[in-house]
């Protein structure tokens, strides 16, 4: 199962896209990005991360919604795919699983 | 910032970059994408961030997925993994070399991006008008027989003479006009802040249609229209006002005169080629004249611009001057006089005009300066090709190992021209911190004010990226060539190679000292002649003058009395009133003398009583003017040796020849003075007539400063018992001077800075070649080792070895003087006829020039010569 795992980073790409539901587009992801995790990653690392995505399957994408700002051109919107939800999905249970195993001790003094 | 919609574009060439590496599927949403982020980003940040961030974006976006050809296959880019990782190993495992290459290599690069600079700032001057093409500054020869002036300002009437006649072809005009006085008095009376400034200028309200400089605050229509407006600039705002807003406030102007502020502008950017503070409306001036602009078409006080309309020409309307002069130039001079446009553009490289705004540059400099960077990057680039050949026979294993494994020889190619354009990138990044480092000291020196993001604008970046190719490409390929060439088996058997391509190298080495020692030469003879300029006698004394400016000030009516005053200082040797600053500049005047059947243009110069005892000079025939005799002031002239000569009179006729002047004063020569520089020593000695002049209205234009000599040993009382009789006399204006020697000095700070860069410039030069010399001196050290070794053994002594080894170095610099010397001989003697005034070319700076390399290189030879007689040969040979 190498090539469904997802990266940290895609990780966050691939919420971000599902959460932003039909404005899913490399600017308002970016800006999404920005402001939910103060990271500001380059264009160029977004699409090539959106791009591993898509070729993994876990969104698709379709064109659309040209504005002046962008010279008249178009965008790429993306969706999550039900493949891509269920990796989600794989990996909160993972995630969540693994968190109650913690045992209930606080670390006072930190 | 002009032209809204283009700076809201990004920039051309990183968006066609981006075109032409990726693939058509994903062109137009990535494209789409970074232009809504630079059109997001030019919003709130400034332009050159955004720019900026724009090429980052592009690099960033140099992704495998977007690129057009998938035919990379996994196995080349392996093996450019594996080139990369040579090239890295080989680095480090040799650290002193290619630290030596690549540090000679970014000095080099670093000096030439300096040079680049300073050449690209030097070409842009006045380049920022929207109309800058077609702006023209109008400028009048008035010469007679090649005595008179080549003047950068015209008459009054002639502005709106030529948009009157020629309305059709000019579309605006515009006069400066300063008084011609070096500095005038501003003050802000509620605040009791005065200065004198000297750049005050008149400008006619139509001075927004021909320029484009910035007002930050006021309206360009209507800001000069009415009389009395001044325009200040931010930073003179901030001397005047402090914080407060200046809009609608007023200065006081020559203590009589109140002006309002009716706008800001934005500093004059340093590359224009005159520099103002102050703009004030120049209808304003009507009342200096009584009502009205001065009427003359003789004296031309104006510097007057014109915009030609889009489809006239110069040379088109130049033909048309010609009946314009004899339609209004008075009949005496007209046939003198001479109209012609100078293009706006040209005039800081071009122009040396007589009563030039400001000094400008020099075209021979930018010359200069191009081709020490040429010089400075040859032999740079000689060092790389040199050290690079030099290694190679340390690589000579890996090739017979590559090419027994079945390496193509064009493969060895791309590897050695791969491994020298990545040195050549690291030396280029290197370089590009020297020049972040360097560059505020780079601006002082040159006093301007270029930003290292200069570097991003695209000829900037793409020149980079292109010669960082280009100079590996070129290093690489000699050395790529000999490297693929070696026979497989031979070195495979052999350890060592003998050295080849030592002839090629032997004459790279022999022309990068020669190029060396020419600079050396050069410098030396640009520093004498900078010398020379400064301190051969100019045939008067401007050593211990105090010059005070005096123009349009009221000193006319109390002259008198302040020499008297401070007369009485024992500091204060002799003073008197002069028109310009002396051995600066003169001005002009119309004299027809006995045996002339018509006036001509003649060098004049006004000037007080004691003039030639305070300047101290000399008179060859006749008298000074006389403070007792009446008539001097009206019926008396002194003249210069040379105009007596030009008259074809003997000195001691001279005096007591008759003159006209204006067709109605006559008088007589009273004296001759021994010629003297009146003017810089870039010209010749002209004709020249000295006149007394002692009304007290010639303060208003015909004497500009009172030149003091002083005592030199005692400044500091001379200089406060000055100020005493300046304030007995005129409490309400400040006192300013300023020594003539120092001022006087200025007029050869285009050679200084001449002088300045090539010094620094030729000791890098020599520095770099030094750095290869050393590489190729250990080199040649270690492929001899065993044969010092075996000498060793049988007895050779130290000095032995130091001459063995220093040899053929020594004779190779020997080659590059002989080579260096005509050449450098040919061009400076070339550069020093361009001055009237020059130095002959003398013997002892080539043979100085030649002994400091000699010496320089003699060390850095010797170093390695010391060690190789230092191993003990024991260690050396018993690798057999």
């Amino acid at each position: 199962m190498k090539h469904t795992q997802l990266g940290e980073f895609e990780e966050l790409v691939l919420l971000i896209v599902g959460s932003l539901h039909d404005n899913a587009y490399s600017i308002s992801i970016k800006n999404e990005l920005k402001e939910k995790t103060k990271r500001n990653p380059s264009i160029g690392a977004l699409h090539s991360a959106l791009n591993r995505l898509e070729k993994k399957g876990f969104i698709s994408s379709h064109e659309g919604g040209a504005t002046a700002e962008r010279g008249g051109r178009r965008k790429r919107f993306y969706q999550i795919t039900a493949f891509g939800r269920k990796a989600l999905d794989q990996v909160y249970e993972l995630r969540s699983s693994l968190y109650q195993t913690l045992p209930n001790v606080s670390y006072a003094g930190e | 910032m002009q032209g809204n919609d283009h700076s809201k574009h990004p920039p051309r060439w990183p968006d066609k970059f981006l075109g032409w590496f990726c693939h058509e599927e994903h062109l137009e949403i990535l494209r789409g994408d970074v232009y809504e982020l630079y059109a997001e980003r030019i919003a709130e940040h400034r332009k050159w961030k955004a720019n900026l961030l724009f090429y980052l974006d592009i690099i960033g976006l140099c992704r495998p997925f977007v690129f057009k050809q998938k035919s990379q296959t996994p196995n080349t880019i392996a093996m450019f993994k594996n080139y990369l990782k040579v090239t890295y190993r080989n680095f480090v495992n040799q650290k002193v070399y290619s630290g030596l290459n690549a540090i000679g290599l970014a000095i080099g690069l670093a000096c030439t991006i300096l040079i680049c600079i300073y050449i690209n700032d030097e070409l842009s001057f006045d380049k920022f008008h929207s109309k800058s093409d077609r702006i023209y500054r109008v400028v009048e020869k008035f010469e007679s027989e090649g005595v008179g002036e080549h003047s950068a300002s015209l008459p009054f009437p002639t502005g709106p003479a030529l948009k009157n006649d020629f309305e059709r072809q000019v579309e605006g005009v515009v006069r400066f006009f300063n008084f011609q006085s070096p500095t005038l008095a501003l003050a802000n009376k509620v605040a009791d802040k005065g200065f004198n400034e000297p750049n005050i200028f008149f400008a006619d309200s139509t001075f927004f249609n021909v320029f484009d400089f910035e007002l930050i605050a006021g309206d360009k229509q209507s800001a000069l229209a009415e009389p009395n407006s001044v325009l200040i600039t931010r930073s003179m705002a901030k001397k005047y006002f402090t914080d407060e807003d200046p809009m609608g406030k007023t200065l006081e102007f020559q203590g009589n005169h109140h002006l309002l502020v009716t706008g800001v502008l934005e500093d004059t950017p340093k590359n224009a080629h005159f520099k103002f503070d102050f703009i004030v409306s120049f209808s304003s001036l009507k009342k200096n004249y009584g009502g009205g602009y001065p009427t003359t078409w003789y004296w031309n006080p104006c510097w007057t611009y014109i915009v030609l309309e889009e489809n006239t020409g110069k040379e088109e309307f130049e033909a048309q001057l010609e009946p314009f002069v004899l339609k209004y130039f008075p009949d005496f001079i007209k046939e003198d006089i001479e109209l012609q446009l100078q293009p706006i553009e040209d005039i800081h490289l071009h122009s040396k005009l007589d009563y030039e705004i400001t000094g400008n540059s020099d075209i021979k400099n930018v010359y200069i300066f191009g081709l020490v960077a040429i010089f400075v990057l040859i032999i740079a680039s000689i060092n790389f090709i040199n050290l690079s050949t030099a290694r190679a026979n340390k690589r000579a294993k890996e090739v017979g190992v590559r090419k027994s494994l079945g390496s193509a020889k064009s493969q060895l190619i791309s590897q050695f021209i791969f491994e020298s354009i990545v040195l050549t990138f690291v030396s280029l990044i290197l370089a590009i911190a020297i020049v972040a480092l360097v560059l505020p000291a780079f601006n002082q020196l040159t006093e301007k004010a270029v930003p290292l993001s200069i570097l991003l604008e695209p000829a900037f970046f793409f020149g980079l990226i292109g010669a960082g190719l280009g100079i590996g490409l070129l290093a690489g390929f000699y050395p790529a060539f000999v490297l693929s060439s070696f026979k497989t088996i031979l070195v495979l058997k052999n350890s060592h190679l003998k050295t080849s391509g030592l002839n090629f190298r032997r004459v790279l080495v022999t022309s990068q000292f020669a190029i060396s020692i020419m600079l050396i030469i050069g410098t030396f003879i640009v520093l004498n002649q900078l010398n020379y300029l400064q301190n051969k006698d100019a045939g008067f004394s401007d050593e211990d003058v105090v010059m005070i400016p005096v123009l349009q000030s009221p000193m006319g009516q109390h002259y008198e009395n302040f020499k008297n005053t401070a007369l009485q200082s024992t500091h204060i040797h002799s003073l008197t009133a002069v028109e310009e600053i002396v051995g600066a500049k003169s001005q002009v005047g119309n004299y027809k003398f006995e045996g002339m059947e018509q006036s001509k243009p003649f060098p004049r110069f006004n000037v007080r009583h004691d003039f030639t005892s305070t300047m101290n000079i000399p008179l060859v025939a006749g008298r000074a003017y006389d403070q007792s005799i009446q008539t001097d002031d009206s019926l008396a002239l002194i003249v210069n040796e040379t105009l007596v000569k030009s008259m074809n009179w003997s000195i001691d006729e001279a005096v007591g020849k008759r003159f006209e002047y204006r067709g109605e004063m006559k008088g007589q020569i009273v004296g001759v003075v021994k010629d003297y520089n009146f003017a810089s020593k870039h010209h010749p000695i002209a004709p020249l007539v000295l006149t007394l002049n002692t009304r007290p209205g010639a303060f208003n234009l015909f004497i500009k400063y009172v030149a003091v000599k002083i005592d030199g040993t005692q400044v500091q009382n001379a200089l406060s018992d000055l100020e005493q009789a300046w304030v007995s006399v005129l409490p309400q204006r400040p006192f300013d001077f300023f020594f003539l020697d120092d001022r006087l000095n200025d007029s050869y700070k285009s050679e200084q800075k001449l002088s300045s860069v090539t010094l620094i410039f030729s000791i890098l030069a020599i520095l770099v070649a030094c750095l290869g010399l050393f590489g190729l001196a250990t080199f040649s050290l270690e492929q001899r080792t065993k044969e010092i070794g075996v000498r060793k053994v049988l007895g050779i002594s130290t000095a032995q070895i130091m001459v063995l080894l220093s040899k053929e170095f020594m004779f190779l610099i020997a080659v590059a003087f002989i080579i260096s010397i005509p050449l450098a001989y040919y061009s400076l003697n070339e550069w020093l006829n361009g001055f009237a005034f020059r130095i002959g070319i003398e013997v002892w700076p080539f043979i100085v020039a030649g002994l400091i390399t000699f010496i320089i290189s003699m060390l850095t030879v010797s170093y390695h010569a010391y060690r190789a007689s230092s191993i003990n040969p024991a260690n050396t040979l018993k690798y057999e």
